[in-house]
């Protein structure tokens, strides 16, 4: 793990809502993974005070890439940073996401910004299905940022304004009712709004299928210190910055419903 | 060179920087940031006497200029501390100061006992008489100065490790408690612990803090623990004070030993940047270098006041 400062490539609107920051860092693309995540300063001084965590969305040989949402004070003040402006940057933090599965068939639902680390996920080992849900055609990505793989994806949009109107969630239990395949076969991988991903948890369940899910949980310190960032897995409180934030279907204590 | 060595009574530190209790774990968490033999001290992570799971979620917001937390001093309980982290402490030959509570002036006595078994390898023990976020021996309970006064007595018999009493800001005239601390027999003071505070979100309705409220800490509050310590020593000068409250850099440090501090602990700063002990360690240094100040003793309370015009 590595905490160094580097300067802004690039830094610009991806979409409707969503933007993309670059920056190069040997070190820190070095052995990062897909569901890690790095912890920014995004200003020098107290205000903001702590650190943002963030997923990567992808490496292109040494360059870093983010993409982010503008939700509050720290990431507004992310989207004014301009090429050459430098922000302080630790990481690779956490648990990624499994990567070979075997003969398992990988599904991935991502939904909104929860959609970038399964991307990078994609692209690096594979997957069968990709189900992307957002509120609207606002927040889905342009091709030139969903390529590089080979998986039939799916849209639905809570407005029904680009792919399938509705939840993601039930394009996933469209394909599993339609497949009726062994469990066995497949290996769900979620990232997205809690809420969406208890969903999922709970449709894998009623499967018998296993997964991961990537919990978002606010942090301060992104090191296990603090234990403010918990998830109640069947262990009790765990930090999901170092145990998780990517924890198995199995490991974490969800109350469906 | 640079004299940073800070004397207490009996104890030695090879200067005055620590940390504050729950800001650096309880054991090894931040080793690959920070050489923990370089600090004067460490201060742990609070233990109680059984487990305790903690506060639900979510437990920290962000506020200006710092964060509200309600962790609910979530830890394994002393019979882990005793026999999974105190030995790490002892190996590595650091300087570890102890904190604890009771959720009653018992089970504060019941940990000082065991702990005093373990004398060898422990600085000193630090009393959180003061935590926000449980029900049962926080602020709220231990709001009267006589139970402080019980518990400092209680832990007093058992022990003659060296006692930190840290106490709330919110304790009313935190000058009268510091002397009843002393008197109740506190060789130190650890001023300050977090103030209590809120945020809400509009949209939700629901405070951002599950618990409703949290301790407020990091920058916000550094003025308001500045003027507590600076207080306190004006009025008990002969008593040691470990500050802490929103130190973030070197210049903060220097100014809370120009207050009057002996310990400096840096809390909330850890989590921005887990090096932070270190950083204001090498200013307060090279401060000393440029105003060609060799010992601390030459800076410690040595506050200038404004001339009369």
């Amino acid at each position: 793990m590595y905490d160094e400062t580097v300067a802004v490539l690039d830094n610009r609107k991806v979409n409707a809502e969503y933007y993309k920051i670059s920056f190069r860092s040997k070190q820190l693309s070095r052995d990062v993974q897909p569901g890690q995540f790095v912890q920014i300063k995004i200003k020098k001084g107290f205000d903001p005070f702590l650190r943002r965590p963030f997923s990567y969305y992808r490496i292109k040989d040494e360059r870093v890439e983010i993409l982010y949402e503008i939700l509050g004070l720290g990431t507004s003040l992310l989207a004014d940073l301009r090429r050459g402006d430098t922000i302080q940057v630790m990481g690779p933090l956490g648990r990624e996401f499994s990567r070979p599965l075997g003969e398992k068939k990988r599904i991935l639902v991502g939904g909104g910004v929860g959609v970038p680390p399964l991307v990078f996920l994609a692209q690096r080992y594979g997957c069968y299905r990709f189900f992307i849900g957002t509120k609207s055609r606002r927040e889905v990505l342009p091709s030139s940022e969903i390529h590089k793989f080979h998986a039939q994806v799916f849209y639905s949009t809570e407005d029904g304004s680009y792919g399938k109107k509705g939840l993601v969630t039930r394009l996933l239990e469209e394909l599993l009712d339609k497949e009726k395949g062994d469990p066995e076969d497949y290996f769900i991988q979620t990232c997205g709004p809690n809420r969406m991903m208890e969903r999922v948890m709970e449709i894998a369940h009623h499967h018998g299928i296993l997964g991961e899910a990537s919990w978002d949980e606010r942090m301060a310190c992104g090191v296990g210190v603090c234990l403010g960032c918990m998830v109640m897995t069947h262990q009790g409180w765990t930090p999901s910055c170092t145990e998780g934030p990517v924890f198995r279907f199995d490991e974490m204590r969800v109350v469906y419903g | 060179m640079v004299d940073l060595a800070t004397h207490i009574g009996p104890l030695r530190f090879k200067n005055p920087v620590t940390v504050a209790s729950g800001t650096f774990g309880v054991k090894d968490e931040y080793a690959r940031f920070v050489d923990y033999r370089k600090l004067g001290a460490v201060i742990a992570k609070t233990i109680t006497l059984y487990p305790r799971q903690g506060n639900p979620m979510p437990r920290i917001c962000e506020t200006p200029a710092g964060m509200l937390n309600a962790i609910g001093l979530q830890n394994k309980g002393l019979a882990d501390f005793v026999t999974n982290k105190i030995p790490y402490f002892q190996k590595h030959r650091i300087p570890l100061i102890v904190n604890i509570a009771g959720e009653s002036t018992a089970e504060f006595a019941l940990l000082a006992r065991e702990l005093d078994r373990h004398r060898k390898a422990i600085t000193a023990l630090e009393l959180n008489l003061s935590c926000p976020n449980i029900e049962a021996g926080g602020v709220q309970a231990i709001r009267e100065q006589k139970l402080i006064s019980k518990t400092i007595r209680a832990v007093r018999k058992e022990t003659p490790l060296f006692l930190f009493a840290k106490l709330s800001p919110e304790l009313g005239d935190v000058l009268e408690t510091a002397r009843e601390a002393v008197r109740a027999g506190a060789d130190g003071l650890s001023l300050i612990n977090t103030i209590r505070g809120m945020a809400i979100s509009i949209y939700s309705r629901r405070p951002r803090l599950a618990a409703g409220t949290g301790g407020l800490s990091g920058p916000a509050i550094r003025p308001i623990a500045l003027r507590y310590v600076y207080e306190v020593k004006q009025a008990l000068p002969r008593v040691p004070v470990i500050a802490s409250g929103g130190i973030t850099t070197g210049e903060d440090g220097v100014e809370f030993l120009i207050a009057g501090a002996d310990l400096l602990a840096v809390g909330t700063a850890n989590f921005v940047n887990p090096r932070a002990s270190l950083d204001i360690l090498e200013g307060i240094e090279r401060y000393c270098q440029e105003q060609k100040i060799r010992s601390l003793k030459a800076l410690r309370g040595n506050l200038v006041p404004h001339r009369r015009s």
